[in-house]
């Protein structure tokens, strides 16, 4: 079965993780079973976060045919500035989605910026990635209600909520079609619930790899503990973000 | 005509088993406040919901020009839950006072629609501590408005403290049928609940224990609101939401 992991970092500093050349990163998900994945800037979520976007653009350069690469941008300075550097990301750098993790940048998603932002990234044709699951900053009903003003866009909570707020998630992707819900970290049975409520096209499947070893394997066996129709796993695993973002093998037209 | 200023947002301390109003009823006097909604705390909230209902209405009866309750009800109690607060509303109680934290369940969860739906029979407001993540933020209550567009809901504390400047004002623009009371939460953000939610939907509160009639009340005092927007939010609004007197 294909795998694509719509969740992963550029290795950087936070949280320990030593910076590791992308080439060996590739090697090392590759074994893990992934035909690609979307992956996004770890340490320009909490510095210099236009340098990084720089960095991971040149780093994936000659691996376009395996990752998806997204941007980030920093809503503290102010909507124009940062829809000024998200469009930099797509139309120069060929980058094709946008994380945001309104913890780590330390932004409430009510902040009035969130809303234009997320507005042109539908305009652009880039999903959005949040963190989520995290309080009081990054939970999934403040995702849906900036995503509520931004319908065109497709947004998606990254942790489907964590442990502590699934069902609010599961609340989120059933009140609002443009939600995906990517079952990163999330418990076991807590996925079950979540395959069992949420229609299967908007499920995603991720594990946060770059962050540390093993991350992967571990993702996927959570998911396969509690999911038995290929059907409903090919979506998860490949299907539904191959739908969102295809992997191409060379920088998407614009 | 004015109704005075009204409190909706006031406890009963027990102490030693016992509720004593006297406390609250002295600052109510300093501080020119002419009645106050109360319910009752901590292990009556969370557990013992029948005794703590029949305190607060012993309190309410002893001084029924000066104190309106609220009933509580631990949905984890499933239908006896219920039936406690049908037997508390029909007693003379004036609305449901939940607690997410205390009593162990989220805004979200579908555990508290029987209740809701009891208020709803009942024609009686839905008090709500929030402010405390995970389970007690205004977007969860704005989620379990949306879904009852028929019951009206009162977001305690606004949110206070990691969501009053944030959350609120997005949260009550999802759903209508939310009133926002004041207590805890910081000045500058009553303005904004006033300009952008709606003067007809902040109502007063002094969050007694948890925070002081001296604080609040001059917090109040210290914005900048007309006379007549004062009126509304100190009193006027309450006294309609509740359906009590000054």
């Amino acid at each position: 079965m294909r795998i694509i992991d719509a969740h992963t970092h550029r290795p950087g500093s936070l949280l320990g993780a030593p910076p590791r050349p992308i080439g060996e990163l590739r090697r090392e998900f590759e074994q893990d079973g992934l035909s690609g994945a979307w992956i996004a800037t770890t340490d320009g979520l909490i510095r210099d976060t236009n340098r990084h976007n720089d960095l991971l653009a040149e780093d994936l350069r000659d691996h376009l045919d395996f990752f998806v690469p997204f941007c980030t941008v920093d809503p503290h300075q102010g909507a124009e500035a940062a829809i000024r550097e998200l469009e930099r990301c797509r139309k120069e750098l060929g980058m094709r989605g946008l994380k945001l993790h309104s913890w780590l940048q330390a932004f409430s998603i009510s902040n009035p910026a969130v809303v234009p932002i997320l507005r042109r990234a539908g305009e652009l044709r880039m999903p959005v990635l949040f963190h989520d699951g995290t309080p009081p900053y990054s939970t999934p009903l403040q995702v849906a209600a900036a995503a509520e003003q931004a319908p065109e866009t497709t947004v998606i909570l990254g942790h489907a909520g964590l442990d502590d707020l699934y069902r609010d998630a599961i609340l989120a992707c059933l009140r609002h079609p443009s939600i995906y819900l990517c079952l990163c970290s999330v418990s076991s049975g807590y996925i079950q619930e979540i395959i069992g409520r949420c229609p299967a096209d908007r499920l995603l499947f991720g594990s946060d790899g770059g962050f540390g070893p093993g991350l992967v394997p571990s993702a996927a066996d959570k998911i396969l503990a509690v999911c038995e129709d290929q059907a409903t796993l090919n979506r998860i695993f490949h299907e539904n973000a191959e739908a969102i973002l295809p992997v191409a093998n060379r920088r998407s037209a614009w | 005509m004015s109704t005075g200023i009204i409190d909706s947002s006031a406890r009963i301390c027990s102490a030693n088993g016992a509720l004593d109003p006297g406390e609250l009823l002295r600052l109510m006097d300093e501080w020119s406040i002419a009645r106050a909604v109360v319910a009752p705390s901590d292990e009556m909230v969370a557990v013992y919901n029948e005794e703590g209902n029949r305190r607060i209405a012993e309190i309410v009866r002893a001084h029924p020009n000066r104190l309106s309750g609220l009933a509580v009800a631990n949905p984890w109690y499933g239908a006896n839950a219920a039936q406690m607060l049908e037997a508390a509303l029909g007693g003379g109680l004036v609305g449901l006072y939940l607690h997410p934290g205390l009593q162990g369940f989220h805004l979200t969860d579908d555990i508290v629609n029987p209740l809701i739906q009891t208020c709803i029979a009942y024609e009686k407001p839905i008090y709500s501590h929030t402010g405390t993540p995970v389970c007690a933020m205004p977007f969860q209550m704005a989620e379990l408005a949306r879904r009852h567009p028929d019951a009206v809901f009162i977001m305690g504390h606004a949110g206070w403290s990691d969501f009053c400047l944030y959350d609120v004002v997005p949260a009550c623009r999802q759903a209508p049928n939310i009133v926002v009371e004041t207590s805890c939460a910081f000045a500058s953000a009553i303005g904004r609940f006033v300009q952008e939610i709606g003067v007809d939907r902040v109502i007063f509160g002094t969050g007694y224990p948890r925070s002081r009639h001296r604080f609040e009340v001059n917090k109040m005092r210290g914005l900048d609101l007309t006379e007549e927007v004062y009126r509304q939010v100190m009193g006027d609004n309450a006294a309609r939401l509740w359906g009590i007197g000054g």
